[in-house]
């Protein structure tokens, strides 16, 4: 039988903490999806200035530590310019945009470049502008082989969601940490006792059931798509 | 709202000792961790690729919960967890032992990947010529099979090194705790971020550099 400290825990942890980390995981996957693939996709262009600016957006994002961009985007901006004050959770899942669509950009681009040229020419014979054919016909090829990237990049959101937690932002990890100091606080509020072991072990697992399946759902897709 | 003006400058000759010194336990932890976790990732490596039983099924497990967690709930853990049971660590050893532990997961897939890529003649010609299995792999399947992880391995060693940025929960202070807990005092938020970002970036960059380097001094014979 579980100990009665837990079930209250536990309820805590799923429907407060859970809910943060599938919002920021959500934004982060979306975004870095989004920008990511536009990015990748003009970085086959050859045109210097472009390139030149997508590649320093790449090395500077895969550079940093992520969590020195959350501090940037959390403390950074807001010190620069009012408007960009965003909450934690927020500010963590653009951080991880940033990060997330830097390692899309980079694995677009070559998922592009590894359609044949011939698709490339088939389409503008018919008539496509350059729009039209990535659009059309080049991503939709492409797709199949970012697949598998981007499911390892969805585990790694979900695991670094938990940088929201540093700045405040309630997400599993950051749960897990308040129930773990309400319970060694001394009655009524707390139990006056620690179990911040079984507390942090909880949060471990919760990580691996999430992950785990989607780990090897990646690897899968590798064996099959690439 | 700037406490004053920006002056990166100002900031970093007023703080030059302390910013050294983080950076110095940056390098510290980061050197430890990336020759810890070589040491790990070769031999847990070399047990996965040839299957060797129970130490490989045990290097699985390990690589799995180790990739399958978030890290930062492995540091809490190593910190905040294990007092409960007795096991009370300084935050310079949860500093390095927890990036070496992930970072040994990490190299223990690249180098079981390395390893298994080397081809099976090529040991089978070292068992011929009276090799043992244990001369063998060092004489043939770690020169061969190292090189081939050798590129992925340092993307681990790298992130290694940003990973320790990560000790601000803990408190050690390395240079991230360090540059924030300067900015706390002093308001001067904008700067101790640029003093971060730029060598961050140095240290990164120049260690993935080095990898193009030995890349090209290290790559197999067929493969330059």
């Amino acid at each position: 039988m579980l100990p009665d400290w837990s079930g209250p825990v536990a309820h805590y942890v799923l429907h407060e903490g859970l809910k943060g980390t599938l919002y920021v995981s959500a934004i982060a996957v979306a975004g870095s999806a989004l920008v990511g693939i536009l990015l990748g996709t003009l970085l086959t262009i050859d045109f210097r200035p472009s390139r030149a600016l997508i590649r320093a957006y790449i090395e500077v994002f895969r550079g940093l530590p992520i969590l020195v961009t959350v501090f940037i985007v959390f403390f950074g901006l807001p010190a620069i310019w009012t408007g960009l004050e965003f909450g934690p959770l927020n500010a963590a899942a653009i951080a991880l945009v940033l990060w997330g669509s830097a390692q899309v950009a980079e694995a677009t681009r070559g998922a592009v470049q590894s359609i044949p040229r011939e698709q490339h020419e088939a389409a503008a014979a018919l008539g496509f502008n350059w729009t039209e054919r990535h659009a059309f016909v080049i991503l939709p090829q492409a797709l199949r082989r970012l697949l598998p990237p981007l499911v390892s990049l969805l585990v790694n959101i979900i695991q670094n969601s938990t940088l929201a937690g540093v700045i405040g932002g309630l997400e599993i990890l950051q749960a897990g940490e308040r129930q773990s100091e309400r319970l060694t606080a001394v009655p009524p509020i707390g139990l006056g006792e620690i179990h911040a072991f079984e507390i942090f072990a909880g949060v471990a697992a919760l990580f691996f059931v999430i992950s785990f399946p989607l780990t090897r759902l990646a690897a899968y897709l590798e064996r099959r798509l690439v | 709202m700037l406490a004053a003006g920006y002056d990166l400058w100002a900031f970093v000759s007023e703080y030059h000792e302390e910013l050294l010194h983080g950076l110095e336990n940056t390098l510290k932890v980061s050197a430890v961790a990336i020759g810890g976790s070589y040491a790990i990732g070769i031999v847990l490596g070399a047990a996965r690729a040839h299957r060797i039983p129970v130490v490989s099924q045990l290097a699985a497990v390990y690589v799995e919960v180790i990739r399958n967690t978030p890290i930062l709930v492995q540091i809490v853990m190593l910190f905040y967890g294990l007092p409960q049971l007795g096991i009370v660590l300084d935050q310079f050893t949860v500093a390095w032992l927890s990036v070496t532990i992930w970072g040994g997961a990490f190299q223990t897939e690249n180098f079981r990947a390395g390893f298994t890529a080397v081809s099976h003649n090529q040991r089978e010609a070292a068992f011929a010529l009276g090799f043992r299995p244990l001369a063998a792999f060092l004489n043939v399947t770690l020169p061969i099979g190292g090189r081939i992880a050798l590129p992925s391995s340092i993307n681990t060693a790298i992130s290694v090194v940003k990973n320790t940025s990560l000790m601000y929960v803990i408190g050690y202070p390395e240079l991230t705790t360090t540059a924030l807990n300067i900015s706390n005092l002093t308001l001067q938020t904008t700067e101790a971020l640029t003093v971060l970002g730029i060598v961050y970036l140095a240290l990164v960059w120049s260690l993935s550099a080095s990898i193009r380097v030995l890349e090209g001094h290290l790559a197999l014979p067929e493969a330059r």
